[in-house]
């Protein structure tokens, strides 16, 4: 169908405003990084600042070290941003973890949903379905009280355990529909040739699958690295803090340092982004190929 | 002899091939061990914490009785206590607001925007595509406290904004208004879940047939028609799909309330998630109540979920 000149012209106007809104909070964060906080004190009503400064990045990927410029003179500085580099580790470790941990349980489990013909496992399915719904408020409150008992309050391993099962029901429910894409005669076929079905699912399945564990594993990176709610609740001391948690910390403090705090942000966005961004074309791509090969 | 016919089995025997058979576990035993890993994480995480909390919810919870380990039974003390909280109300009525807002703003978003990236010969959609993941991937903390300072009545972004475009004499105060603070926090909250929608709802334009729309137009309908007779008929399950899902997920919103106005100004902000974890982890540390509160909320989207199960087995039979 073609379009007269005025709807193009609409349309193009309309996809500015949708990638200005998508960009505009990211162009204040960066702005706001990238200046001092006497200089975004000093003059309130213009866009850009008098001048520009890497320094809230330099203070934060020091630990607080080097102040620079800007914080020379604070003779406060939020005692968490000297403990970055903590966050940083701990956020990289249970997200590693998890996504590790989640594809494996969920594609043992996605194979005897599709493959097995079990009822039980079926039911399990639909617990699945369900679970996605529960808040994780809901769960963290006795999950708390538990790991309290167990030991498991300030340390990674709890926050493993939490965000594995959180966000299980959903690996399942990604990997199953994928899994049954792949034919089954392929699974007959190397079953002829001598394997178990667990090898079947090992050198057959698994690897015809790996656009949708990648995408799977991508989801589940994201969500837990940006997760707050459940190292907040299990993890107070600094050392055992994500990146999330140490943001979140830094709100409520008796001084809010907008350009330091955005500068933290960025740190804490970059990874999850860049990720989606290679996803993105990841996705694409599993697409063209199709599900199967030959 | 009797010993012929044990013979005579294990004659038939090598038909099937010898070393599968000690090494191929039947369907059943398979499926219970693969399925092991999953069966421990839900029941320690999932299973066992639903049921938990509505013990505890029963039962008095303080920081002393967690020292102690003994938690007294308190019968539905906790929920009368949070029945009769104007405080827990008004979190459950903010949480309604909250909720209605930004979910009825992200479907129509959402299939506006689908839309229009569906329109591939202006090439300016492709950037619009290549974004829309982007805010999916934003911590919702850091995004909070983005639009925290965006919305910063003394050197805030946005007001920023409107100084240079000439728009205002005097700086707006967007999140410390108590009423339109809910608004403030959902916005930020539509930014970072519009993604997810727009993507549910593109994927059911891209199974359209276009000839419907061919059809249409030789029967001189417009666009407007085509969109009302065909395409929104046709997204009537995905928008269903949407709204549930969204709404599920929008009833637990925490994040962006913490970094935003933490409940305030006053308590314009106290949604349901955010009275539970104020309740059990701030002063008073009272985690019956907490748990109480939380099983409320953990109901109304049990009610949705229901709703939810009930349509996608629709849709697949």
């Amino acid at each position: 169908m073609r379009q007269s000149r005025l709807t193009r012209t609409m349309l193009h106007l309309a996809n500015v405003l949708v990638i200005l809104f998508f960009l505009l909070p990211l162009i204040a964060a960066l702005i706001g990084a990238l200046q001092s906080e006497r200089s975004l004190q000093a003059e309130t009503r213009s866009l850009l600042p008098p001048e520009w400064t890497l320094d809230n990045f330099r203070v934060i990927l020091s630990g607080g070290t080097q102040k620079g410029a800007i914080f020379e003179q604070a003779t406060y500085l939020p005692d968490n941003v000297k403990k970055i580099y903590y966050a940083l580790a701990n956020s990289a470790m249970i997200t590693i973890a998890v996504t590790v941990l989640t594809t494996a349980f969920a594609a043992l489990s996605a194979y005897t949903v599709v493959r097995l013909n079990l009822r039980w496992v079926i039911w399990l399915m639909s617990v699945n379905v369900f679970a996605r719904f529960v808040p994780i408020i809901v769960l963290m409150i006795p999950l708390y009280v538990t790991f309290r008992q167990m030991g498991l309050l300030n340390s990674i391993w709890g926050v493993i355990i939490a965000l594995t099962g959180f966000l299980l029901p959903y690996g399942i429910l990604i990997l199953a529909p994928y899994f049954a894409t792949i034919p089954r005669e392929l699974d007959d076929a190397a079953r002829i040739d001598g394997c178990s079905r667990f090898s079947a699912f090992l050198r057959v399945t698994l690897p015809l699958s790996t656009p949708a564990l990648a995408s799977y594993g991508a989801i589940v990176f994201i969500i837990s690295w940006n997760d707050l709610l459940i190292p907040l609740i299990l993890n107070n001391r600094a050392e055992f803090m994500t990146l999330p948690v140490v943001i979140a910390s830094l709100v409520g403090d008796v001084h809010v340092f907008f350009n330091l705090l955005m500068a933290i942000c960025l740190i804490a966005l970059t990874p999850s982004v860049v990720l989606v961004l290679l996803l993105r074309k990841f996705v694409v791509q599993g697409l063209a190929v199709g599900g199967v090969k030959g | 002899m009797t010993g012929v016919s044990v013979r005579g089995g294990a004659v038939a025997a090598p038909l099937q091939p010898p070393f599968r058979f000690g090494r191929e576990l039947s369907a059943r035993v398979l499926g219970f061990v693969m399925n092991i890993p999953t069966l421990v994480t839900l029941a320690l995480v999932l299973a066992y914490p639903i049921f938990y909390a509505a013990y505890l919810s029963f039962h008095r919870v303080s920081l002393a009785d967690l020292r102690r380990g003994v938690f007294p039974f308190v019968g539905l003390g906790n929920y009368e206590r949070i029945l009769a909280d104007p405080l827990f109300l008004l979190a459950l009525k903010n949480t309604l607001i909250f909720t209605a807002i930004s979910v009825t703003a992200e479907v129509v978003l959402a299939i506006a925007i689908a839309l229009l990236i569906d329109q591939r010969q202006v090439w300016t959609g492709r950037i619009t595509k290549f974004l829309i993941l982007l805010p999916y991937a934003v911590p919702p903390i850091a995004n909070g406290l983005i639009w925290s300072f965006m919305y910063n009545f003394d050197f805030g972004f946005l007001n920023r904004i409107l100084f240079t475009l000439g728009m205002i004499h005097d700086p707006i105060n967007w999140a410390g208004n108590p009423d339109t603070a809910l608004i403030a926090v959902a916005i930020p909250y539509i930014w970072r879940t519009l993604p997810f929608a727009i993507l549910l709802v593109h994927a059911a334009l891209q199974g359209i047939n276009p000839e419907l729309y061919e059809a249409a137009s030789v029967d001189g309908a417009g666009a407007l028609q085509r969109f009302w007779h065909i395409t929104l008929p046709l997204l009537r399950p995905i928008i269903v799909v949407t709204l549930v899902l969204r709404t599920s997920f929008a009833f637990a919103v925490f994040d962006e309330i913490l970094a935003i106005t933490q409940g305030g100004p006053g308590d314009a902000t106290w949604v349901a998630a955010w009275y539970s974890y104020r309740k059990g982890f701030a002063p008073p540390f009272d985690i019956g109540v907490g748990s109480a509160s939380a099983y409320v909320l953990a109901l109304i989207v049990g009610v949705l979920a229901i709703a939810y199960v009930k349509l996608i087995y629709r849709r697949i039979q």
